[in-house]
């Protein structure tokens, strides 16, 4: 019984079989990886993807990434949560004056930690939310063919590409340093 | 071939500061052999230690089922000390889950390398002691069926929460400091769930890190989205844990009673939060490095430091406690100068001296380096610290209540019932049983940052 929901679980995460198209290098050195994004960059490889177990700087240089855009939704988050919060409070006494303890129904310094609570509440739910919609998660289908030692010590380089320019691209990362060069076809 | 290599030394003067807090034999790769090892089936002593804890557990869901048959009269509360060990408990809970913060985005921020080795464990505490504190508001509802009576919601009533009242500020506090202190530990988690989803064999496992990896995959479009949001769960944290703890302190400072009506008491509330739970931490922290011999990644430096942290907050708790007698002497209110003569001599004097030695006298062993560097000692003072720290919130809340401004009602007939004592002991093992489980089934140290420590693999030597 485990061991046939064990085999049911295998399935599961295996999922459908993905057809890929590219090449895929693998590096160990940093150096080399950054030198070989350029110049497949320079060859006009845009497109290309690199997986690594730790984040490069040298590497984000070479492929030109600019800052991530979550942060303008972590600051659409947090303003609509101040809002959300005052004006919250402010409905609240509004719509049901009920005089508490003597205390002006329209209180701002109390309101403030229930318009700054809100405001970190929100602005962190967009900040999630935009990191998972800008960075694809949760990912379900892969668009490079995954190799586990990407989370261990190496650098993978996926190149989508065809034909000549497959043989190209490997000849260029072979020159750069590569351990192993996958072709998928 | 390169498998083999391990890392070269800093290059120049700029790589010093990543790598000195991690020997220059480790490599990536034996990284992840050290640290995802304790994901796996768990041994002997780690199943002897749950099954007390969940007996212990049982013993406080018992207490819990006494309470909710007979009422909350079985809780010792005895006019007027009508908040007592619940509170104490939620305000010490509460702390305790402020060091996971402060080690996690404080330090973040802050670009203190240390924090990478040790800010995953923190991090759970806090995610758990929020979720412990939680539980004592509810139990002390004299129907605790109705918490959400709490939250805003439209109801037919038309009813609202009161949003000037610091209770309900609490509310708001806690909610947000639960959820934000849990998707920050959970997004983190996320790389090395996956490196551990890739190296484990077992499919029931490999699903549960799946599913907490989110299909990571390493993509430098994921890298660049996961540290531009990291920054601001940081950013937005910061701020959040200083108000969390003002906020539970206002739960005093804003009503007018002797010894809790003070502007001092968000400051002091929050310094004493770090003091407690970095001081947790460091007792969770050299019983998992000796059990699983991670010496060489949580280092006798790592635990000097924190101990440090523990002695700066204890100066300041310290300064707090005589600010507050000073500022009784001088000031004009004679019922605050009764309040803190009584609490130093009074009925319960000795749960204030307890408090007085734990927290500011014993703690000045640290100024010795080489009780800092000594794990059994360091961790035999963090205990006496967070006993101390305990006391700390049962002699604010019970001796004010016990001592306020009418002679007529002083009363010193609170005894705390086996009811709250056993609730108060099912609370510890609350916390440890999602501890242990979190031990055994998730990352317990980021690997993830603890490799980018390490100088990276470079073939040409950098000028």
């Amino acid at each position: 019984m485990i061991q046939a929901l064990g085999g049911l679980i295998e399935k599961l995460l295996a999922g459908r079989p993905q057809r890929y198209e590219g090449v895929m290098g693998i590096f160990y050195y940093v150096d080399d990886a950054t030198e070989a994004v350029r110049t497949l960059r320079q060859h006009g490889h845009k497109n290309l993807s690199v997986f690594s177990p730790v984040p490069h700087h040298d590497i984000e240089r070479a492929m030109e990434q600019g800052p991530s855009l979550v942060r303008w939704v972590t600051f659409g988050g947090a303003v609509l949560g101040i809002t959300g919060g005052f004006g919250l409070c402010f409905y609240s006494v509004s719509s049901y004056p009920l005089v508490v303890g003597g205390k002006e129904l329209m209180s701002l310094p109390p309101f403030v930690v229930i318009g700054y609570e809100s405001m970190i509440l929100l602005g962190a739910l967009a900040n999630l939310l935009g990191m998972l919609a800008l960075g694809r998660l949760p990912a379900l289908r892969n668009k490079a063919p995954y190799d586990p030692r990407f989370s261990e010590d190496k650098i993978g380089i996926w190149v989508p590409c065809s034909g000549n320019a497959a043989v190209k691209v490997q000849e260029m990362m072979r020159g750069h340093g590569a351990e192993e060069v996958q072709v998928h076809a | 071939m390169a498998e083999e290599l391990t890392y070269e030394p800093a290059a120049g003067p700029e790589d010093v500061g990543e790598t000195e807090h991690v020997p220059a034999t480790i490599t990536q790769k034996s990284l992840n052999d050290d640290l995802l090892k304790l994901i796996g089936p768990p041994g002997k002593w780690w199943w002897t230690i749950f099954l007390i804890d969940l007996a212990i557990l049982a013993v406080g869901g018992i207490a819990v089922r006494n309470q909710i048959v007979h009422g909350i009269g079985v809780a010792g509360h005895t006019r007027p000390v009508m908040w007592a060990s619940y509170v104490a408990n939620f305000v010490f809970w509460v702390g305790i889950a402020h060091c996971g913060t402060l080690v996690s985005a404080i330090l973040f921020l802050f670009r203190s390398h240390f924090r990478r080795a040790v800010y995953r464990v923190a991090e759970a505490m806090t995610v758990f002691g929020v979720m412990t504190a939680g539980l004592f508001p509810i139990l002390h509802l004299g129907r605790p069926w109705f918490p959400y009576w709490l939250f805003p919601y439209p109801s037919q009533r038309q009813i609202w929460p009161n949003f000037r009242s610091p209770l309900e500020w609490d509310v708001f506090a806690v909610t947000t400091y639960l959820t934000v202190s849990s998707i920050f530990f959970f997004v983190g988690i996320i790389p090395d769930a996956a490196a551990a989803r890739d190296r484990q064999k077992n499919p029931f496992m490999r699903l549960i890190l799946t599913l907490f990896s989110f299909g990571w995959n390493g993509s430098n479009t994921q890298w660049k989205h996961f540290y531009g949001a990291y920054l601001y769960f940081a950013a937005l944290a910061t701020p959040l844990v200083l108000s969390v703890h003002s906020v539970v302190s206002w739960d005093f400072a804003m009503a007018n009673v002797p010894g809790w009506h003070s502007t001092i008491f968000a400051p002091y509330f929050v310094a004493g939060a770090i003091f407690s739970g970095v001081a947790l931490v460091i007792n969770l922290l050299i019983p998992i490095r000796s059990a699983f011999k991670l010496q060489h990644i949580v280092t006798t430096d790592h635990i000097e430091k924190l101990s440090k942290l523990v002695l700066l907050t204890s100066t300041i708790v310290t300064y707090s406690y005589l600010v507050e007698f000073f500022l009784a002497w001088y000031g004009p209110n004679k019922f605050e100068r009764d309040l803190f003569w009584w609490r130093a001599t009074g009925h319960f004097a000795w749960a204030f001296w307890i408090m007085f030695t734990c927290n500011s006298i014993i703690p000045l062993l640290l100024w010795f380096k080489k009780v800092r560097r000594s794990m059994p000692v360091v961790f035999v003072l963090m205990l006496f610290v967070n006993v101390g720290m305990w006391f700390e919130r049962f002699v604010i809340i019970i001796t004010s209540l016990a001592h306020p401004f009418d002679p007529s009602t002083w009363d010193i007939n609170y005894r705390m019932s086996w009811t709250e004592g056993a609730i108060l002991a099912g609370s510890f093992a609350w916390f440890f049983m999602y501890f242990l489980l979190f031990v055994r089934l998730l990352p317990a140290f980021s690997v993830a940052e603890i490799k980018e420590t390490l100088t990276p693999p470079m073939r040409r030597k950098r000028a």
